[in-house]
């Protein structure tokens, strides 16, 4: 029992974790906590659905959504994030919010308000080790994340427009006089933010839940929560604080009932503001420099 | 090779630069003398492109537009920031290679890469390390190996010498001395104004935002006006 709900855990962890790191590319690079980003997990959704109704294969699918997202994220940070760069903080964000809600609004206008759901045949199979069973489904959504976050970190930590995106991180300034385009690296980072919340969305859509235009507001929420438990300022505090809530919130359920799980998650993110607002693996604002 | 004219800078409505001209000529050292708050790194940023102004700026005959600091380098400008500008969450190397960033010869600047860590044997030797991690020094080396890198016409060096021990800051002025060897242009910014007149060929003098002084180094070091009001007095010394 307690291994099974370690495993479904680590797998609700796994989603929680790729639209965290969605949020911390953005807050980590430029400071703004961009809110449509619930609804390019929404809309990874959706994208993922159709295109698997239209009979296409699930990794191209995957894609789809992806690229989808990306491209609903560009949007995104030429209307409502590029104009009001200079503004005070709060007035991206709001826009931002303002954004989500006209998100929400077109995807019940275009795939009704009705729950869609896909059903298991779509990757039917489990493998049972012992005691517990992993659906095939778990497996892609775990071995989905893992990827993604590898090809992630090695975007980041290995390319020149990784360093280019850590650079404008730690001070923009410094990376506009190395020839690095700020304007350009933050388009990047919507790119890869929407990249990894429309991959959420897909893999959340096909193995948990039901997908409606409001399923991102309750998932957003709790990958903020889990930003803050990793730390703002250090966009790998997700790769531990995404599977910690969500074994903490299938645990809980399992063991306390699911009318406490909302209390543990972000009764949690709480107590770390109280206690360590940089979060686990944040460090202090001298250390700004290694944001990203 | 670069020439300001009535070139103002504002922070909001305090005038920080008014006015000013400068000239610099290709091959010299031309220094920027001024007590805190002068004007000095106003204008360094608004040559190297980070701020907004009024006036012009042109650079080898060409007109430089304001705020565009991207476009400033890949014409042959670079600023080695007041504070050094290291990149803290990066490695020294990873800092190198952000020299390199703006270069579309990959494969020279790779070698040239090489060759700065052997010109600057401490940074070859502690390229794994974190360069938060550096000493003052050595900070300061990063700063200009980097800047170098990018294989500027114009190297802008903001108080080089700021923070660092008497030795540290010889070795700083013994580098400037020989970057222009090799043929860079170099404007100095600097507070130590009697070791950067020894240094420079031209220097300006600043007080609040305005030119006051101008002209070769040697001779306003000579100046008795000038050694009371921004050397501290006794000529010569």
């Amino acid at each position: 029992m307690l291994l099974q709900q370690l495993v479904n855990g680590l797998t609700l962890g796994a989603v929680y974790t790729l639209i965290a790191l969605s949020f911390s590319l953005v807050m980590g690079i430029l400071g703004v906590l961009n809110l449509a980003i619930a609804e390019l997990f929404m809309l990874g959704a959706y994208f993922g659905f159709t295109a698997i109704l239209a009979q296409l294969p699930l990794p191209v699918a995957l894609v789809a959504a992806m690229l989808g997202s990306a491209l609903v994220a560009i949007v995104i940070q030429k209307i409502a994030y590029e104009p009001l760069r200079d503004a005070p903080i709060v007035t991206p964000m709001l826009s931002t919010l303002g954004f989500s809600i006209i998100l929400q609004n077109v995807a019940t206008n275009v795939w009704g308000s009705d729950p869609l759901q896909l059903t298991d045949e779509v990757l039917p199979g489990r493998l049972t080790l012992g005691s517990v069973s992993i659906s095939t489904m778990q497996l892609l959504v775990m071995g989905a994340t893992v990827a993604l976050v590898a090809i992630l970190a090695f975007v980041v930590q290995k390319t020149p427009a990784g360093r280019a995106l850590r650079a404008v991180a730690e001070n923009r300034d410094v990376a506009r006089l190395l020839g690095v385009s700020a304007a350009r690296v933050t388009l990047l980072a919507f790119v890869l933010s929407g990249v990894m919340a429309g991959a959420a969305g897909v893999l959340i859509g096909m193995h948990y839940a039901v997908i409606t235009p409001y399923m991102g507001v309750d998932i957003g929420l709790k990958a903020i929560a889990v930003m803050v438990i990793g730390g703002t300022t250090r966009i790998w505090g997700a790769l531990v604080a995404g599977p910690l809530i969500g074994i903490a919130e299938v645990m809980t359920v399992a063991y306390g009932g699911s009318q406490v799980r909302d209390f543990v998650v972000y009764g949690l993110m709480i107590l770390i503001l109280l206690l360590r607002p940089q979060g686990i693996l944040g460090g202090s604002r001298s250390e700004q420099g290694q944001r990203v | 090779m670069l020439e300001a004219r009535n070139l103002h800078v504002h922070y909001g409505s305090i005038a920080a630069v008014r006015g000013v001209d400068i000239v610099i000529n290709a091959g010299e050292i031309v220094a920027l003398i001024g007590a805190n708050g002068a004007g000095k790194t106003t204008i360094a940023r608004a040559i190297a492109g980070l701020l907004p102004y009024r006036g012009e700026i042109s650079f080898e005959g060409r007109l430089l537009k304001p705020n565009s600091a991207e476009h400033n380098l890949r014409a042959g400008i670079a600023l080695v920031p007041e504070g050094r500008g290291i990149l803290a969450g990066m490695t020294v190397e990873e800092n190198l290679l952000m020299g390199l960033y703006s270069r579309r010869d990959k494969a020279a600047g790779k070698a040239d890469l090489a060759e700065m860590q052997e010109r600057f044997p401490i940074l070859g030797q502690r390229r794994d390390r974190m360069a938060s991690l550096l000493s003052g020094g050595e900070q300061q080396m990063l700063a200009i190996a980097r800047a170098l890198l990018s294989k500027p016409k114009l190297l802008l060096l903001d108080e080089p010498s700021l923070g660092l021990a008497p030795k540290l800051t010889d070795s700083i002025f013994d580098l400037i001395a020989d970057m222009r060897a090799k043929g860079l242009t170099i404007m100095l910014v600097e507070q130590k104004a009697r070791q950067t007149l020894r240094a420079a060929d031209r220097a300006y003098l600043l007080e609040t935002g305005r030119i006051v002084r101008s002209g070769p180094a040697q001779d306003l070091a000579a100046d008795k006006i000038v050694d009371e009001t921004f050397l501290g007095g006794s000529v010569g010394r």
